[in-house]
């Protein structure tokens, strides 16, 4: 599911992309959801795609959680 | 002789005049203003001078044919038909000179010459013949009657074939009502006159009703003036007494009917349904279901008692409903005591009411403290919701249903409405007739296509999973070719630049894109020059949009598309979902999604939540709860235990039944409340009897953003409103949520959701229906929004990037299946199938090719087995050239096909809607053991319809 997120924000500057996937997941993701792709990410596990690993360390550093714009 | 038909509504005897200017006319002395272009019979109407007629009704242009509706006017010659005299100003007209009232009379008696004198209509009361008969004064008929039936002229047998009408040529006047009706509103063109003169008769095409092209519409039945055409349903109870103004509970038009009723209370019957001409969404018209597949509501499967049980392996025991709401409330308690806060959650209906599915959502969020809910919109138009909340601002579509009368050109992207939203197709039909044009965007060669007096201007085949593909390509034609409206671009949307530079770019043309698409590159380009330079072009479009793994940006692809060529702001234009359920955008509306309150406002928006927190008195959950996938998942992951499914049936709805089922077993506690025990509920613990549309309080939303009533026509049979019973547990689980009345759920709506703030039942009452945002109560709604500024200011254009589906054909899976609906049925089946409407649709079948067949030794009738890497099923095949090579086509209306064992878990990115369009597949010739089950599937539903 969270693969699927980035591969629609894989045209997008990483940096970039990895920010519109973290406001998403915030928006629309339950925090366990969340919680849980920041732990897969921790482990390393390779099956996530880089975007989503940069975006899940980004999740914690949010404060904001307004409904984001979209990109693709 | 009874003088008069019942009928709550006064026929007009012809159409009104738009606005136009006033004329004044005199009519048997008194004067009446009314539009120019009036027909002297409307005119006579509407200033209480009754003129009889035959052949003419105000659903139907004027046909002068029965010269009945003769009249005088000063200065004139003869005595013209009234129906088809238009009123000019100044006109004298008298409708009772000796003159025509000797003629009336004398054309009654060549009518009466071959009418039976046994006409079960003139002994009923409800033959127009009859009541003219005895109006113009026919005593005397010099060339005798025929005694009975067999006697008229050309005596034929009854034509019982329909299972809701008969049609009785005996009874019948030849006045072409019928034809016109069916070929003007419907625009099935199924009937026709045959032969001329004495030897006139009404032909559904050389054969019986039902093996004509008859759609069952019921539109001829209703303009019948004699009895010739009749429903059942009346032969069998009566005339109705009474009538009760509801609204239809199947698909998302949301058309209006008077429910007729004879008898009270619980004895009440309803007779039959007749569409309201003052419906805004269906003007008079309607279909088979709404219309004749009533019956489920008082079928010999519905469970009118709550029912419990330890464990799904045991029966189930009838319990109070004390003791149920406690069970209910002590489960959900206990789970979330052992494994938090969000270990439960439900699911609202989008087939129940605004009110209670209002409710529901409070329940969740208020009682449970959490915001685990969801709503069947999850599985179909989720991604309207997302992708025209980005681009424009607001989760609906743009237009009303009018609008399409406007429409130059129309461009039908993965919908089939003559199938699922046939009121609406009849509309959009008309206007085609009149001269627009119509693109086509879909795999399957839909009846619009080619259908009679319609045919397509373009059909592009789009390959199910390439549908943004397409829509850039269109984009890119039209961009590039300078054909897009600068000035609406530059004026009223934002990042311009970078959109118009990113469709330019190669990559979107029709030939890079044309693998993907399967689409020929100058059929598109020629498409998308049409739909530039067409005039007011509109887009419709369904589900084969939505239920893709892009979803949600074809959604935004399709706004990019009608905001690049200026058709947003009024009639004619706009982006337009067809949104399925009968309440679907109403449950939207209500909030019932995880990350939103009503009205579309995220939970984590502090003045928005501030507002429920205050009226409801509990600090509330700013975080997005889980959807139904998610729910599925965490379930099976040990986290979410107990799920409240409130008229939902998602054991048959949603993809991946083995997963679904997989994820209800690993739950504590599941309880369902609906009408019937349905797939879902073989898993549940709890059965709560739910209420039909006929014993509802409330009101529906349908997809023109319409709030339409529903009102009861008898009490709840199962001693309890659906939102009572919500509000029961919430009470339980200690959280005091109460209304007397439904009225005053509404009234909370309004005073928390600015969209509705203006709206009640009062006002609905008195107006009909409102389109929302409805901002006071001095508005009655908005049917074409963004006009001069999109809700969200400037509309937004988004990069849509095609990201091809990872769900491909294979070696093993070779073929791609998808899926749809049929006219007969109706979503999972639960309503239809327990009507007479399985006559038409037993089974769901698998559509074909025949190069596909023919390799796997397929012929029509053949039962196969229709495979995908989660599942298989068996049901019969269908040999057609509706679908291309590669791609098969069938519904899920019978639970026993299964069509969802074999839908994957793959959905849209950004919603979670699931792909059910693409599913990479196997067919191949079944073994025996599907003989049964599929014969299964054919049993009849007894009815007490």
């Amino acid at each position: 599911m969270g693969n699927d997120i980035a591969r629609q924000f894989a045209h997008l500057p990483a940096a970039q992309a990895a920010e519109a996937i973290a406001r998403h997941l915030e928006a629309f993701w339950d925090p366990r959801m969340r919680r849980e792709l920041e732990a897969l990410a921790a482990e390393g596990d390779d099956s996530l795609d880089p975007l989503l690993v940069a975006a899940a360390g980004r999740l914690a550093a949010h404060a904001s959680r307004s409904e984001p714009d979209a990109q693709p | 002789m009874s003088q008069s038909i019942w009928d709550p509504e006064v026929d007009f005897g012809t159409p009104a005049v738009p606005d136009a200017a006033s004329v004044s006319v005199t009519i048997d002395g008194r004067r009446v203003d009314v539009p120019a272009g009036t027909s002297v019979l409307r005119a006579a109407t509407e200033v209480g001078v009754t003129i009889p007629k035959l052949c003419a009704t105000d659903s139907l242009k004027a046909f002068g044919s029965c010269r009945m509706c003769l009249v005088e006017v000063d200065g004139g010659k003869g005595v013209p038909a009234s129906c088809t005299t238009p009123c000019a100003d100044g006109m004298v007209v008298s409708t009772q000179t000796e003159t025509v009232r000797a003629l009336r009379r004398n054309v009654m008696e060549l009518y009466l010459s071959d009418h039976p004198e046994d006409c079960d209509g003139c002994a009923r009361g409800n033959c127009e013949i009859q009541a003219m008969a005895a109006t113009v004064g026919s005593a005397e008929v010099r060339y005798g009657r025929p005694e009975s039936r067999g006697h008229v002229a050309h005596p034929q047998p009854v034509d019982e074939s329909n299972p809701y009408f008969a049609f009785d040529a005996s009874a019948c006047i030849v006045c072409s009502r019928c034809v016109r009706a069916c070929s003007d509103i419907q625009g099935t063109f199924a009937l026709t006159v045959e032969g001329r003169g004495f030897d006139s008769r009404i032909s559904a095409g050389g054969t019986d009703f039902l093996g004509s092209e008859c759609v069952s519409c019921g539109a001829c039945v209703q303009a019948c003036p004699t009895s010739a055409l009749q429903e059942h349903s009346v032969v069998e109870l009566g005339m109705p007494t009474r009538s009760v103004e509801t609204t239809c509970a199947y698909c998302g038009v949301g058309c209006s009917f008077r429910a007729e009723v004879k008898g009270e209370g619980q004895d009440a019957q309803v007779v039959r349904m007749v569409p309201s001409k003052n419906g805004g969404a269906n003007e008079g018209h309607s279909c088979v279901k709404g219309r004749f597949a009533y019956g489920y509501a008082s079928h010999q499967d519905r469970q009118l008692s709550p029912m419990l049980r330890d464990s799904i392996d045991d029966e189930w025991r009838t319990v109070s409903w004390d003791e149920a709401i406690t069970r209910v409330a002590e489960g959900f308690q206990a789970l979330q005591a052992e494994h938090g806060v969000g270990a439960i959650g439900g699911i609202s209906s989008s087939r129940c009411t605004n009110e209670e599915v209002y409710v529901v959502q409070k329940m969740v969020r208020a009682a449970f403290g959490n915001n685990n809910i969801d709503t069947c919109a999850r599985v179909c138009h989720s991604p309207t919701g997302y992708g025209l909340k980005q681009t424009f601002g607001t989760s609906a579509g743009t237009q009303d249903f009018r609008s399409v009368e406007k429409a130059d050109v129309i461009l039908l992207i993965g919908a089939n409405p003559t199938d699922a939203h046939p009121v609406f197709a009849s509309r959009m039909k008309r206007r085609l007739r009149e001269g627009a044009r119509l693109i086509v965007a879909d795999p399957r060669r839909i009846d619009l296509v080619r259908s009679p007096h319609v045919e397509a201007a373009y059909h592009l085949p789009v390959l199910p999973g390439s549908n943004v593909a397409f829509v850039n390509a269109m984009a890119h034609v039209i961009v590039t070719e300078g054909l897009h409206d600068e000035g609406f671009v530059r004026e009223r949307c934002e990042d311009a630049d970078d959109y118009l530079a990113f469709i330019a770019d190669q990559a979107n043309s029709p030939e890079a894109m044309a693998e993907a698409t399967g689409v020929d590159p100058e059929q598109l380009r020629a498409a998308a020059v049409l739909f530039a330079t067409g005039g007011n072009a509109a887009i419709y479009y369904g589900l084969g949009v939505t239920e893709h793994s892009q979803g949600s940006t074809m959604v935004m692809g399709m706004a990019n598309l009608a905001m690049v060529t200026g058709n947003i702001g009024r009639p004619g234009v706009g982006v337009n979902p067809l949104r399925g359920q009968n309440n679907v955008q109403g449950s939207c509306d209500m909030g019932s999604f995880p990350h939103e309150f009503p009205g579309y406002r995220h939970v984590s928006q502090d003045d928005v939540r501030g507002i429920y927190e205050q009226l409801w008195g509990k600090t509330l959950d700013p975080e997005p709860g889980l959807r139904i996938p998610n729910m599925f998942d965490s379930a099976l992951a040990g986290t979410f235990r107990g799920l409240y499914v409130q008229g939902e049936d998602i054991a048959q709805s949603d993809p991946n039944t083995q997963h679904v089922e997989a994820a209800l077993r690993a739950m504590d506690l599941v309880v369902v409340q609906d009408l019937f025990l349905n797939e879902t509920a073989r898993f549940a613990h709890v059965f709560l009897p739910g209420t039909s549309f006929l014993e509802k309080d409330g009101t529906f939303t349908n997809a023109e953003r319409r709030i339409n009533r529903v009102r009861p026509v008898f009490a709840s049979k199962v001693g309890m409103d659906e939102w009572e019973i919500t509000c029961a547990i919430g009470r339980a689980m200690g959280y005091d949520m109460s209304y007397t009345a439904a009225s005053e759920i509404m009234d909370e709506i309004a005073a928390t959701t600015p969209t509705f703030a203006g709206v009640s039942f009062a006002r609905l009452d008195e107006v009909g229906s409102m389109q929302w945002p409805v901002y006071d109560t001095t508005s009655t709604g908005t049917p074409i929004m963004h006009i001069g500024e999109f809700v969200r200011g400037k509309g937004r254009l988004v990069e849509t990037v095609f990201v091809p589906t990872t769900e491909r054909s294979t070696r093993k899976f070779p073929l791609i299946l998808t899926t749809g609906r049929i006219l007969s049925q109706y979503n999972v089946g639960a309503q239809t199938r327990r009507t007479a409407n399985n006559t038409w649709h037993p089974e769901d079948v698998l559509e074909i090719h025949p190069a596909d067949a023919e390799v796997r030794g397929i012929s029509t009738g053949d039962l196969v087995d229709l495979s995908s890497r989660v599942g298989s099923t068996t049901l019969r095949a269908s040999v057609s050239e509706r679908m291309p090579a590669g791609v098969v086509y069938t519904t899920f209306h019978h639970p026993v096909t299964g069509a969802n064992v074999v839908t994957t878990e793959n959905s849209d990115w950004a919603t979670n809607c699931p792909e059910y369009k693409v599913t990479a597949v196997q067919v191949g010739v079944a073994n025996a053991r599907g003989d049964d089950a599929v014969a299964q599937a054919r049993e009849p539903a007894e009815t007490h319809a």
